[in-house]
Order: structure tokens, then sequence, then C-alpha cells
């Protein structure tokens, strides 16, 4: 190991279980297992990183050579990392109100079976629940003497329906994951919302295209957040040049009512006992009252940019870790949403998310609502379908008129690099201005 | 000398590894089982703006154990190969869940020609062969005013085996360099990337055409909502097919009503001068192969042909399941490393012509083609260096502008195919013209 000045080993086992019905049938189900790990080290230049299967048989003496390995790898490295000084520090996973691991498998398809049931209202013709159970044992150590050890499990389950008529196809869907226990116990609500919601999406109108005031929910709200301010905060894109919010740090882009932030340190979702470089994870406000006031941060991009703390690098088991969001969320205002859409006056109320995409670079994101209603002289009336969203990033806070009081948070993962994390998005119901709307028709 | 964590060549755990013994133990708990064993390395670099400031080496392992018994399939797997008998439980166990289905058995052998298609003997991850990959395509890019963000490259070998307790023993090499590069001019970006089975990609033009998209993307002018000619490039062509058609000739999404091809087949669905068709023989395809995930041979399948549908892709559960043949179609990407209906090398083709002639607006990419309606085919997406084009030249760049419209009706209402072809993942495309979209600007 000589030369080398610093190196971490983050090794993940862990167990997958999955359930898919279709249709009524268990088209599979059961249990894989996964043994990852990932070596990093620095020795004067850039990152050599090793990624392994099957570490957990190794010796301490092939453990050492493979430091030494890592090591060597970045000779093809051009520029010394630094890394910035680390918060230690490992929160306790929150606790779970049922363990998944001690329901046995036959009774959570049971459970899927009757959330699936309930998705089955007149004029659906397919339905689809899928059940997902991770649970993941980390170490993490590092040449300081760092060494953290979790285990943490999360599930969740999607259910979609599909509705037919007139030769038109279309689907509602509801998705809840969580790692505060076992999460399919009482959820045929759900089935049913999404078999409903397709059946009336059968008769919805497509959107009109056009620049309009927007009411937005939670979900989407959410959303929002995470592609419009989220990853363009991410200090790996900053460092890059490939964010619009770089240099910006004290900058107005919003209204005063907005208020941004990150927090893996939230009993949510995208939770992290200690990020994936053992660092203390806390929360990061990234737009405050409407100015730009941190960044989100590895130890890499910290010791490059500033303005911020470490607590942000995640990653998947057996990946090198990257800048990632986690708990991502506006702040709730004071409004109630129906002041929001009596103030809207006439627009568009969107609901759901289908996802989105951003170009944090160029300052563009896009996102696409399940459906939506038309705002008419202050109430919601028809139900449209295929509503999407664009806007800019330096605009578009500038644009948020009014944030109810009612703020929730959604689950989901997000992609980047070739990596998903789990993650979680949240706000209250928004109102925008001149909201860019993509729809079939024009008026 | 730098020391290698890794032997080559790449089959090292195939001496090693009991695919015979977890046969022969399947047997005693199952009526059938296969084992599926992925085993490779690979390397890549990352830029930071023109630096590199990460390379990194994998070695990586996967078993997929399936038994069948009574009609009930079960699957699992595992990265480690030491796990194999606690795989094969859970595989067994996993069956038990499964609802019991029509089942005719897995393939047994056949003679198959031994030449892999689409791969290079002489390609390793070398990390030299990256440094020159990245050196490349920063020398391509500071041929335009613009600034690198960042960028990679990478280089891997995979060994593929299948094994079945009908005899079937296939093995197969496989290799994939991929290079790609962003960079930025203002706040006009820029993206392209190259992949292939050889060392066959140009970095310094891959470079070049980034640069160039972002340096003269930059000063565009607004555009006004209206339906306008369109020419999709082929990653954006690429992009939307495969988020809604491609999931609709799927045989298991067409029996569960999802698809909305299912009633379709013999009728005419897209314009008539469109075919597509899977073909698993390309010799420059990325996922070509002469045998599918579970042993079956593949053959070329034509989905479309001049407008016309003509079959939907099977893999051997869903056939059994509902009376039709398997197409040879199946590929791992089910829960646990088990098989699923997919494809390997779709290909659009039709009359050629120089489609960028005429006026229209440009699109190099979308955003937010995965937030299409699969089921309906309707979408709405940002477009990604939009530009005016006329007598085959960049006019003007559009700023900002969303495109609205729907996969099937816009396959419906083309106005021919450029003369360019692109490998991009499992599709090979080239660009498309498109009567009257509907453009939403500013």
């Amino acid at each position: 190991m000589d030369g080398i000045s610093y190196y971490d080993i983050r090794h993940v086992t862990g167990q997958l279980t999955h359930i898919d019905i279709d249709n009524g049938v268990t088209e599979s189900a059961g249990t894989s297992f996964f043994d990852h790990a990932v070596i990093r080290a620095l020795s004067g230049k850039g990152w050599g990183i090793l990624t392994i299967d099957n570490f957990a048989e190794k010796t301490d003496k092939e453990i050492k050579a493979l430091i030494g390995n890592a090591g060597s790898i970045s000779a093809i490295t051009a520029d010394e990392v630094s890394l910035a000084d680390v918060k230690r520090g490992i929160r306790a996973v929150p606790s779970m109100h049922e363990n998944p691991m001690d329901v046995g498998i036959e009774e959570k398809a049971d459970l899927m079976l009757s959330i699936e049931r309930a998705a089955k209202v007149e004029g659906v013709v397919n339905t689809r629940a899928n059940y997902i159970e991770r649970f993941e044992e980390v170490i993490f150590k590092d040449s300081s003497g760092a060494f953290e050890h979790y285990e943490i499990c999360r599930n969740g389950f999607g259910i979609m329906a599909v509705a037919s008529g007139n030769g038109a196809l279309q689907m509602g869907y509801e998705r809840r994951h969580s790692l505060r226990g076992l999460n399919i116990r009482h959820q045929q609500e759900l089935g049913r919302s999404a078999g409903d919601r397709a059946v009336a999406l059968l008769s919805a109108q497509p959107a009109k295209g056009g620049t309009m005031n927007a009411v937005l929910d939670p979900e989407l709200a959410g959303v929002f957040a995470h592609e419009a301010v989220g990853h363009a905060s991410e200090g790996d894109l900053i460092q890059e040049g490939n964010s619009v919010l770089a240099g910006r740090i004290g900058e107005r882009i919003g209204n005063r009512i907005v208020t941004i932030a990150d927090d893996p340190s939230l009993p949510e979702f995208g939770f992290e006992p200690c990020d994936a470089e053992g660092s203390r994870v806390e929360r990061t406000e990234i737009v405050s009252r409407g100015v730009v006031a941190g960044f989100l941060h590895s130890r890499e991009t910290l010791a490059a940019i500033g303005n911020g703390h470490t607590g942000n690098a995640r990653a998947m088991p057996g990946e090198p870790p990257l800048v990632r969001m986690s708990n991502t969320f506006i702040e709730p205002g004071e409004s109630s949403p129906e002041e929001l859409i009596a103030e809207c006056r006439n627009g568009i109320l969107l609901k759901g998310s289908r996802g989105g995409q951003v170009d944090p670079g160029r300052g563009i994101f896009q996102f696409n609502a399940e459906y939506g209603y038309l705002i008419e002289n202050g109430e919601c009336t028809k139900m449209v379908r295929d509503v999407s969203l664009s806007g800019e990033i330096l605009q578009t806070l500038h644009s948020i008129q009014l944030c109810a009081d009612d703020q929730r948070m959604h689950q989901g993962y997000c992609g980047k690099g070739g990596q998903s994390v789990p993650v979680s998005d949240g706000a209250p119901h928004i109102l925008l201005a001149g909201a860019v709307v993509g729809g079939r028709v024009s008026d | 000398m730098v020391p290698l964590i890794f032997s080559w060549p790449v089959r090292w755990w195939v001496a090693v590894f009991p695919i015979e013994e977890i046969l022969r133990k399947g047997s005693f708990v199952a009526d059938e089982i296969e084992v599926y064993v992925t085993q490779g390395q690979s390397v890549s670099g990352d830029l930071k703006r023109t630096k590199i400031t990460r390379a990194v080496e994998s070695q990586y392992f996967g078993l997929s154990v399936r038994t069948i018994k009574d009609g009930r399939i079960g699957n699992s797997s595992s990265s480690n190969p030491g796990d194999w008998e606690k795989c094969l439980k859970a595989s067994v166990a996993s069956g038990k869940l499964a609802t019991p289905q029509l089942w005719k058995g897995l393939p047994g052998p056949v003679p198959l020609d031994s030449r892999p298609i689409a791969y290079d003997p002489a390609l390793i991850p070398e990390k030299n062969v990256l440094v020159d990959l990245l050196k490349g395509m920063i020398d391509g890019a500071a041929s335009h005013p613009v600034e690198v963000t960042s960028g990679g490259a990478a280089i891997s070998v995979q060994t593929l085996t299948l094994a079945n307790s009908n005899g079937v023993y296939y093995t197969r090499p496989q290799g994939h360099v991929s290079a790609s590069i962003e960079t930025i001019r203002g706040n006009s970006t820029g993206y392209e990337f190259g992949n292939s089975y050889t060392l066959d990609l140009d970095p310094v033009s891959i470079g070049e055409r980034a640069g160039f998209l972002a340096a003269a993307s930059s000063g565009g002018v607004d555009i006004s909502s209206g339906p306008c000619d369109v020419v999709l490039s082929p990653i954006a062509f690429a992009q939307l097919i495969g988020a809604v058609l491609i999931p609709a000739l799927s045989g298991r999404n067409v029996h569960a009503g999802r698809s909305k091809l299912a009633h379709s087949m013999g009728l005419q669905v897209i314009d008539p001068e469109l075919s597509v068709f899977d073909d698993p023989f390309l010799e420059n395809g990325l996922s070509s192969t002469r045998w599918d995930a579970e042993g079956v041979l593949t053959r070329q399948i034509s989905y479309i042909r001049h407008g016309i549908l003509e079959s939907f892709s099977y893999d051997l559960k869903t056939a059994y399941r509902y009376g039709h043949e398997s197409t040879g179609s199946a590929v791992r990407t089910g829960h646990g490393g088990a098989p699923a209906i997919g494809n390997h090398n779709i290909v659009v083709e039709g009359p050629r012509r120089d489609i960028m002639d005429e006026k229209a607006v440009y699109v190099q990419d979308v955003v937010g083609a995965h937030t299409a309606n699969p089921l309906s085919g309707d979408f709405s997406v940002e477009l990604t260096n939009p530009f005016h084009i006329s007598g085959g030249e960049y006019e003007k760049p559009v700023r900002k502008a969303m495109m609205s419209g729907n996969v099937f009706e816009m396959l419906g209402n083309t106005a021919g195919l450029g003369n360019d072809n692109r490998v991009i993942g499992s599709l090979v495309v080239p660009s498309i013209r498109l009567n009257k979209q509907h453009i939403i600007g500013i």
C-alpha cells in the first residue's frame, strides 16, 4: 500500500425479495442474494477504484493487496483529488413497526393479491402488482480508522390498473415505499384508487399546450423541487461547470416564500444513517427564502467548491459514490390548497407524477403529471390527461406565487450515472404563474 | 509493472464453478433446472472537465438459477458463487409461490455455429486505451469554442454461459466499448456518445459533435407554438419508440391487455413505407446472439412489414401460456436475473432520402421520453438542441421548445427516413422526418 494516502471500503451484502402479480397470476416471487464491495484509493492523483463481487470471502491479506491494486489503477488519472474533512457520526436507522423479514412471503403474496383485486373495478382489463423488499447490511471503513456498520430494510409496492374503452387504453398507478416497516397491510384503497383513475382517464381530454397558471399537487411539486433545483445543486455538476446554479450562492433566484432543502437525516425513504463516505448526514438548505444558500456534497466536491457540508455521497451496492439527493422538499407555506385553486382562477391543476428529467447545464427541466383538471373561474372542472410541464431553473422559482400548508413526501427512485437510489420528494400544493404546459392541442 | 488483479482470459470462474453439480442436485428437487452464469471485467475512466479524475476496474459475477416443477417456475440469483446451494433452494421455494402454468419444457441442445457474432477477441479492458479514447474526445471538442464538463469511457468483456438439465451448455463471449462527452457554452449544452463491440469508435468525431452541439445551440431564437415539420435524430427517434412502440410488441403486454397493438394483427399500424424487425445476427449489433437467454435459437422477427403488423415477441413462458411459439426473444431482465421478453437488435427500415433538405425543426434529443404514456402512446417532451434547418444546413438554434404528440400517430404520418443509421443500445435506427408535429414554444 505504498504511497496510498487514503482508502475506503464499502461492502454491502443483502437480499432482494420480490412478488410480481399480473392479472391474478403470481408470475414470480422469491429471493435473490448479493455481495458487492467498492474499494477506493488515493495516491497523489485521482481516484483508483475497484469494484468486486463476492467480497465476503476475502482474507485480510487479499484485501490489503486489493487496496494496493486500487491505488495503482489511478495511474491513468491526472488530477489530484483533495478531500474535505468530514464530520463522523452515525444516526440510528428509524425503527420499524413490523419487520418485513419477519413476515412470510406467502402472507405478503396474499396481501398483494388483495390490493390487486381491489384495483379490478368495472372497466379495468388488467391489473399488475409488484412488491419489492431490499435488505442491506453495510460496512464502511477507511484509512483514518472510521468504521460504520448498519442494517436497513426498505419495502414497498406498486399497483397499476389498465382500463379499456372505445379503442383507448389508460392506466392508473399508485405506489408506496417505506423504511419504517411492512407497508402492504390495509392498502386496498390504493388499489381501488388506481382502478378508478384508469377508468376516469378514458373520458379525460388531452390537455391544451401553452403558457398558463398551474397548481401542482404535493407529489408533482416534490418532483418539481427534485428536477428543477435538486439536481442542479449537486456538487459534482457544479464542479464540472455543468449547472446553472454554479457561482450563484447568495443570488436571488426565486420568490421569498420558497425554501428548498435536502435532508438525509429525515426518517423518510431517502434516509441514510451515514453517507457512502462515512460522513454524518444533515439538512442542507439549497434555496433559502428565494436565495441560493448551499450545494449538496461529497468530500471531494466540498473541498473543490465549498458552500455546504458533506453527507450526500450515496451509492448503489457495488458502485462508487456520487453526489445525490436524499429527501428533497419545498417547505410549506400558510395558504390552503383551496385558496391556491381560487387564486389560480383559470389554469390547470396537475396531479401525480410519471417522472421527470433535467439538463442542469442548460437549466431546463421537464416532468409529467399523471392527470389533471382544468381550473375555470377558480374551480376544478374537466379532467385532462397526458400533461407535462417544462421550465427554466433560473426563472421558475420566481413564478411560485403561493405555497399551501399541506406538505407531503412521496417515495421513488432517482437515476444518475447508471445508479438508482431511493429518494423521497415532498412539497405542499404550489401555484405557478405562467407555466409552460405541454399538451396535444393549442388554442 | 502495475500488478493486475485480473488474469486473462476472462473465464477464470468456468473452470471452478460447478455448473454440472448444480444441474445434478437440481434434478433431485425439480423437473427441470437451468443455470445462467455471467462473469466478466471492465475498466472505465471518468473526466471532470478535461482531467481524468477517476479510474475504475470491476470484476463481476452473476449466477441465476431457474427451476421448474409441475409448471411452477422458480428463480433466484446471487453474486457469490459460493451461494449456489442457497440459490438453488431459494429457486425451488420461489417456484412454490408461483401460479402453475402449462409448461412444455426447456429447450434441448442443437448444433450451433460456434463463431460469435459482433465479438472482437482482441478487445481487452486495457486502461491505456481508455486514455486514448478520453483524450481523443477532448481534442475533438476543442475544435469548437466550448468547455468540456464531463465524459467517460469504458471497456468490458464478459462470458455468458447457459446450461440446462436437457443438455444445453452454451457459452459465448461478449465485449463492449463506450465513450461519451458533455460540453457547454454559456447555457448551451452538447452531449455525444459512441458504443461498439470493438475498438472502432472515433473519439475525435464524438468530441467534435458534442462541441458542435453546444457551440451551435448558443444564442437560440424563440419559436412560436403550432404545427411544425420535424426531423428527429436517430437518438431522439430511438428514445420515443423505445418508450412506446417496443413495449407494445411484447407478447406479454399484448395478452395482458397492455398493448395498443393487441387487436391489430394483420392490420396497417404505421406508415406503409416503414418496416420494424429484430435482427439478432447483425454484425455490428450490440445485442447480437445465436441463442436467447433461455437457450432458444434466435431468429429474425418481422414485427411490422410495410406498415402491417405481423408478429409479437415471445419467451417460452408466455408462448406456452398463450399457445404460441417462442420467438427467441428472452433476455435476462427479469427479477433475480430471470428471463423475460425483450429484443436483440430492433431495426427500423424503409426507403431512404435526404430529409434535411426542406425546412424543418431538427431535434437532436428529447428530455423526458420515459414520461410518455406507454399504453396510449401520448408524449410531451422538451427538445434538446433543436435547430431550424433548411437546405441541409443548421440555420438557427431554437432556444426552448416542447413537442407533444402520439407515437403511434406520429409513425403513421412520416415523411421519410434519412440516409444515416445508428446503433443505439438494442435499436438500429436512422433519422426520421415527421409532418406537422405539435410544437409548444414561448
